[in-house]
């Protein structure tokens, strides 16, 4: 268990003021990177608060499908370009910014992604493309600035960025479908 | 049940009576076609060298850019391709139990290509119409059939690289719940990188040749820029990963040890995939138009990329030194005594490895920013690929040819040979480090890359130069004796030794070894992993370049 204190010396380095800047600056990485970085530092976490906490899983979390619900919310929320805007602006939100994605993201689906069926995790890969198909429309072609903190070229940039992921999502998909894994290896 | 039991005899057969003859033809053949390149492209930098000493004034037909072209794509695009082609295609013909005829076949239209598509660049490049050098920058525009030549090469690339997976993927259907042999599983990595690496080069391509053809008027050369590093850069680590394949896999055996971990060797390979394609960037980092963060967040990229190599370091040395004590090996060091130095198939890989160390280190420095400022675009860089490519991947291919040649020629390696071997190394070994000293040291002094010899109106600090440049002239000598020496040693070992046997070395895994985990093998995953990488990493500057495109730039013949 000593790589839990590599975890959190993870999520602080990257809550460092500077380093939080720096990856706020630039749209897509604000939206791509940093958040999907916290998610993943939920992820890492997850083991060690399911060894501590094993009844708490149990009883909240025991077919998977609350956490995946609450992961789902949690990940909407923050594809919002409002959500954004304020998570620059206004400090608590910046810190819910911080907390949520782990601890509300991250570690929900992990404990919830051994739980569910196949065709459950297909569907949800599925609602997330189409997600990010309407994001990348939305972003790229939208007339207006969505963020006031970010430029036209940001959030163009960061409409593509939605679309290559939903691209590969799509790629995934077809993928676990022709392939049957557990049959074929 | 039944089909089983055939594959396993001829599993059986396969190892037991060496390649089948017609699967011996592609791998000679292209073996063939590498080391006259060498010859050839070896020959162009010597008298390269020799200009920059200023020894040798190159006649106005044959001028300095027009050599440089061909220098570099003869060893860039056809030593290292044909050598690592032909590789690893007697490696998946001795590892899946031959190569299916439809693969074959391809492997064969796809040399066809790739020498075709190598004709047609070549002609403009004598003609002197395609000086623009192996990189193509635009807006340097060359005659498009040398771009036309390039697309055939690229689509002989393909070729072969759907030939090995088709053959992958056919061995897996047969074969449920194992794993991919690991030399097949290297090939898998390479043959996809080498896929998806040429996927944003043949863009590019596409995009010159109506600009060349005069079609359309101006290029974005920023696109082209980055669209052709994403595959210069991958193909480096495609030479990169071929040569550690050698170490992890052949190496071991030829010193009667044990492959090290086969799940952290898989590992290797797997990040290799994942992480290689953005590090394109990094020979970008004096280009204009992408900002200061972006380019600051793709050092991380790079040096993640230094992971897997430190990793191929530790493994190597653990190999050495379990198999030196087990024969008997002691002290701290003194174990290095026990080690085959006499035997040119471990002494050359050896001596790459050695090599990697301070190539490694440079690649390190140039990643960083502010030391890029100082060796950009001089001879420091050229120094540092001399040492990568002209040395520890090379060096790797030479020590190879010891056992491959023999392996696909029926034939056997003599003690004769193995001395030549062992001479060989070491010439090229002075050469190369004579060579790519003074080219480093000659550019922190500041004498350009790509340019032939001047003394800038008899400038002092270009006069300070000389000297080194003739170490430079003095190491390209030695360079193209090792180069004739290899040469013929290739072709003695296909033609005129003794026949006989030849084992193809794949070392086993300890005996004590933890099976390898079966989601090793979920390649469809690994490539969606680094297809989300490389969108991530390349969305922003293309975008960028795109979006606020200048006017873009008409073509220039600047030579
Ligand atoms: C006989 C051995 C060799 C000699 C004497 C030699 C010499 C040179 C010299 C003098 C340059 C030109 C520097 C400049 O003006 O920028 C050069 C460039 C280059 N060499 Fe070599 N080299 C040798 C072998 C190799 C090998 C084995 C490789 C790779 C497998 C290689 C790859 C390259 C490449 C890629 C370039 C850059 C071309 C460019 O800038 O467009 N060389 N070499
Ligand atoms: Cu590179």
């Amino acid at each position: 268990m000593k790589g839990i204190y590599y975890v959190l010396l993870l999520y602080f380095f990257l809550m460092l003021p500077p380093v939080a800047n720096l990856m706020e600056s630039v749209m897509i990485i604000h939206m791509h990177m940093q958040m999907t970085l916290f998610v993943i530092i939920g992820f890492l976490l997850a083991p060690a608060l399911q060894k501590r906490f094993p009844r708490f899983f149990e009883e909240w979390n025991p077919n998977g499908i609350p956490g995946i619900l609450l992961f789902v919310i949690v990940i909407f929320y923050w594809t919002l370009p409002r959500s954004m805007d304020e998570a620059l602006n206004l400090w608590y939100i910046e810190l819910f910014k911080f907390i949520s994605l782990p601890f509300l993201a991250g570690v929900p689906l992990w404990d919830s992604w051994k739980k569910i069926t196949a065709s459950l995790k297909n569907g949800l890969i599925s609602l997330f493309t189409l997600l990010f198909i309407l994001m990348g429309w939305l972003y790229i072609w939208s007339p207006n600035q969505l963020c006031n903190n970010y430029l036209m070229i940001d959030q163009i940039t960061l409409g593509w960025g939605f679309l290559l992921t939903a691209v590969c999502m799509i790629i995934y998909l077809a993928y676990s479908y022709i392939t049957d894994f557990a049959k074929t290896v | 049940m039944e089909a089983i039991k055939k594959e396993y005899w001829k599993d059986k057969a396969n190892k037991a009576l060496g390649i089948s003859p017609e699967d011996a033809r592609i791998t000679k053949s292209y073996l063939i076609v590498a080391f006259v390149a060498i010859l050839v492209g070896g020959l162009l930098g010597l008298l390269q060298g020799m200009n920059r000493a200023g020894i040798l004034e190159l006649p106005v037909w044959l001028n300095y850019y027009k050599v440089l072209t061909a220098h570099g794509l003869l060893l860039v695009v056809v030593l290292s391709a044909f050598f690592t082609i032909g590789y690893f295609y007697a490696g998946l013909s001795h590892s899946l139990g031959g190569l299916l005829p439809k693969v074959r076949k391809m492997a064969w239209i796809g040399f066809w290509m790739k020498i075709f598509g190598f004709v047609l660049a070549v002609i403009p490049i004598l003609q002197g119409d395609a000086s623009v050098m192996y990189t193509f920058y635009p807006p340097m525009a060359a005659a498009p059939m040398f771009y036309i030549g390039l697309v055939f090469i690229v689509l002989g690339v393909w070729m072969l690289a759907f030939g090995a997976f088709i053959n992958v993927a056919n061995w897996r259907k047969n074969h449920k719940g194992q794993h991919i042999p690991i030399i097949s599983f290297f090939a898998t990595g390479v043959f996809v990188l080498l896929f998806f690496g040429s996927l944003p080069v043949a863009i590019e391509v596409f995009y010159i040749i109506p600009w060349a053809l005069g079609w359309i008027e101006t290029i974005n050369v920023m696109v082209s820029r980055t669209l052709f590093w994403a595959f210069g850069h991958t193909l480096v680590n495609i030479w990169y990963m071929t040569a550690i394949s050698a170490w992890y896999v052949f190496v071991p055996k030829i010193i009667d040890g044990r492959r090290w971990s086969d799940l952290l060797t898989r590992i290797v390979v797997i990040a290799l995939v994942i992480m290689n394609i953005t590090g394109g960037f990094h020979h970008q980092i004096i280009d204009p138009g992408i900002s200061e963060s972006v380019k600051y967040m793709h050092v991380f990229m790079s040096l993640a990329i230094g992971f897997p190599s430190l990793m191929t370091a530790y493994a190597m040395f653990a190999v050495f030194e379990k198999t030196a004590r087990k024969k008997g090996g002691r002290g701290l060091v003194g174990w290095y005594k026990k080690l085959p130095w006499g035997d040119v198939r471990f002494l050359a890989p050896f001596i790459a490895m050695a090599a990697f160390i301070p190539a490694g280190a440079g690649g390190i420095v140039q990643s960083t920013n502010q030391l890029n400022q100082v060796a950009h675009n001089t001879m420091w860089v050229v120094g540092h690929f001399h040492l990568t490519l002209g040395m520890t991947v090379v060096m790797t291919f030479f020590g190879v040819s010891y056992w491959l040649v023999p392996y696909v020629s029926g034939r056997v390696l003599t003690k004769e040979i193995n001395k030549l071997g062992v001479i060989q190394t070491i010439v090229w070994t002075i050469g190369m480090v004579l060579m790519s000293g003074a080219m480093h040291w000659v550019g922190l002094l500041g004498s350009p890359r790509r340019t032939s010899y001047s003394t800038y109106f008899d400038n002092a600090t270009a006069l300070s130069w000389d000297p080194y440049l003739f170490f430079l002239a003095i190491g390209g000598t030695l360079l193209m004796i090792g180069v004739l020496l290899q040469v013929y040693a290739v072709f003695h070992m296909m033609f005129l030794a003794p026949k006989g046997e030849t084992e193809f070395p794949v070392a086993d895994v300890e005996e004590d070894a933890t099976p390898t985990p079966m989601w090793t093998e979920r390649w469809g995953l690994w490539i969606v992993l680094m297809l989300g990488l490389v969108s991530m990493a390349y969305v922003i500057p293309l975008v960028d370049f795109i979006v606020n495109a200048p006017p873009g730039s008409p073509p220039f013949k600047t030579w």
